[in-house]
């Protein structure tokens, strides 16, 4: 039984952890960046790991943007990234929808972001909802709107135009359509905006609808495995040669011990060392899951290892 | 050995009879026990006035915010409840004005993420609100805030936008700002099987995004009855019936201000549902189970039939 965990990684112990794995996969906000700042030397490490022939991938719950969009805030931020190394959970749903759920030619309602819609459109997924919805009418019109007989499921992404008519279509849909399948892409509580602000994430509007229609959705994102999956099944992963790093234990180090990963904990971002040590200690099976392996201030502090 | 845990008695006849003479105080619910939408439920008014006439203390008691007690005594009126006034009515709107203006003796604004009737109950016992003004220019990126927010009270509003919830979640980053909500209710119930997204809902998003959990006015919480014993005599939960539609709401209400609880099937909870809930190993369960069951409030009639009859 492995003490030796939450470990600071400095000094000597790096480079042997960075040599005894294959892929790095980083979360973006609180790792790499912070709204629309870059991390302090975050850039050199990426570029360094993958010089050393390391394969380096982008999981993010971010759902506000397309692999398109996230690469062109990477270029203008100096990260070297091409659209395969970027998982969003726009295109990571939009696979789920395709691949688990077998939506392809078949349509959603969507509670989400033109990106989302653009990721859903890519894999042949059409959708109805997207944009303002505000209600109208009374009562009972609300309760009898029009629902759209091709409907197959009801797909909760951050919407910035999230209304209670969204809210109640969504509900319409769950109780009167048969079948209708509910998937979310991720339960974050809160989202990093541009600018450093952060505003109530995805995991508010999807426990909205969950509670009007009493049922769980499945989700896709952080800490559910299906976007490491989502990696591994399109480059051949070795998750005993792959290391996770996040600044979230709930989301990116819960990942990363779901899937038999490597877990590292950078300090920029969410979650603090106390935060590790307090489930550490907690002796509940559950919350040893979000126990890093190691942790660093900044990734920046891989740096010395990776020069040298 | 103490035996199965009991409750859902169907009682109807000299039973119902015996049981009413029992108590001074009944509190209904409305929405699915007096009425559905504009459609009193068949003998509800009777058997309401009938109460009223043989001296009990008859008080109304819902979740439903969505109209101010004036216009809860219309609809009293129009439906053919005679004599109803406004000091018998307890609304979940109404009762969140007291409970801000009385307990908490609020001193700043409350941002109000509900209906208008929620708004004009504060308005009439003076509790400032923040006004609903909609600023054309505001974005997630740069929203202003009030100044003096002293708590967030979330209802029924069907003009709920992210950016409202967004407002909210700010306000309440501030620990001595209150966070009250008028009630759970996840959906609430139109005719014909309709359901609509609930306050219960709008609070759960809010209780996420700020990783706090509301205080909750409405059914099932203790503080309409806690209202109702302020403003009447001699309120003894002994003497108390709670009559209701839901279980988790109404029977739960009865059960938490230890009163005696009777549900009836006109609504949203069914017989099987209470069975399941008695029947379940989990002993919390059992406050959701009502001590009585009648199919109507109607099956009332024949107790003042009777009455009517012995005194001729």
């Amino acid at each position: 039984m492995s003490g030796s965990k939450c470990t600071r990684l400095t000094g000597a112990l790096v480079k042997p952890v960075l040599d005894s794995v294959d892929s790095v996969l980083f979360d973006c906000d609180g790792v790499i960046w912070r709204g629309d700042q870059a991390i302090p030397g975050a850039s050199r490490v990426i570029n360094l790991l993958k010089e050393s022939g390391k394969k380096v991938f982008f999981v993010t719950n971010n759902s506000t943007k397309t692999r398109k969009m996230y690469v062109e805030k990477m270029t203008l931020m100096g990260f070297n990234a091409t659209e395969e190394e970027v998982f969003g959970t726009a295109y990571c749903s939009a696979m789920y929808l395709k691949n688990e759920c077998k939506l392809e030619g078949k349509k959603v309602y969507l509670i989400g972001s033109s990106a989302m819609r653009d990721e859903l459109q890519a894999v042949g997924i059409q959708q109805t909802g997207v944009g303002e919805d505000h209600i109208s009418g009374k009562q009972m019109d609300w309760a009898n709107v029009d629902l759209n007989p091709e409907v197959k499921a009801v797909v909760v992404g951050f919407d910035e135009h999230f209304s209670y008519s969204k809210l109640n279509r969504a509900l319409q849909y769950l109780v009167q359509q048969p079948g209708c399948l509910f998937v979310g892409t991720n339960r974050d509580t809160r989202l990093p905006l541009e600018g450093g602000k952060a505003v109530p994430g995805t995991g508010c509007l999807l426990q909205a609808v969950e509670t009007a229609a009493q049922r769980q959705a499945q989700t896709v994102g952080k800490p559910n495995r299906y976007m490491f999956d989502c990696v591994a099944s399109q480059f051949g992963v070795d998750p005993g040669r792959c290391l996770m790093v996040g600044d979230r234990l709930d989301t990116d180090i819960m990942l990363g011990s779901n899937c038999g990963l490597k877990t590292l904990l950078t300090l920029t971002g969410v979650s603090t060392v106390e935060d590790a040590e307090a489930h550490q200690k907690s002796g509940c099976a559950e919350r040893q899951g979000m126990v890093p392996d190691y942790y660093v201030e900044s990734i920046a502090d891989l740096l010395p290892a990776l020069q040298g | 050995m103490a035996g199965a845990f009991k409750g859902c008695q169907k009682i109807r006849g000299p039973q119902l009879r015996n049981l009413l003479e029992a108590k001074d105080f009944i509190l209904l619910d409305c929405d699915g026990v007096l009425w559905h939408g504009e459609r009193a439920v068949t003998g509800a008014a009777t058997v309401v006035n009938s109460m009223i006439r043989n001296g009990k203390n008859v008080v109304f008691v819902t979740n439903n915010c969505t109209r101010p007690r004036e216009k809860y005594v219309h609809k009293f009126s129009r439906l053919g409840f005679t004599d109803v006034m406004l000091e018998q009515i307890f609304s979940s709107s109404y009762c969140s004005a007291l409970y801000l203006r009385d307990v908490v003796k609020i001193t700043g604004q409350v941002f109000v993420m509900g209906c208008e009737a929620l708004r004009s109950e504060l308005q009439e016992a003076g509790v400032p609100c923040v006004e609903d003004a909609e600023d054309p220019d505001a974005t997630i990126y740069n929203c202003p805030l009030a100044p003096d927010v002293k708590a967030v009270l979330v209802g029924h509003d069907d003009k709920m936008t992210f950016l409202k919830l967004a407002k909210a979640s700010c306000y309440l980053k501030d620990p001595d700002c209150l966070f009250l909500a008028t009630d759970i209710d996840p959906w609430h119930p139109l005719s014909g099987g309709r359901i609509l997204p609930g306050s219960g809902s709008l609070t759960a998003a809010l209780e996420v995004s700020s990783g706090r959990k509301a205080t909750v006015i409405g059914k099932p919480s203790r503080f309409m009855f806690e209202c109702i014993s302020s403003q009447f005599e001699g309120v003894d939960p002994a003497k108390c019936l709670m009559i209701g539609d839901r279980l988790e709401t109404d029977m739960l209400f009865g059960a938490n201000c230890r009163l005696d609880t009777m549900l009836t099937l006109t609504g949203v909870s069914q017989t099987k549902d209470a069975e399941e809930y008695r029947d379940s190993e989990l002993t919390t369960n059992h406050s959701f189970v009502p001590d009585y069951i009648v199919d109507s409030i109607a099956d009332f009639l024949p107790a003042f039939e009777e009455q009517d009859k012995q005194s001729n």
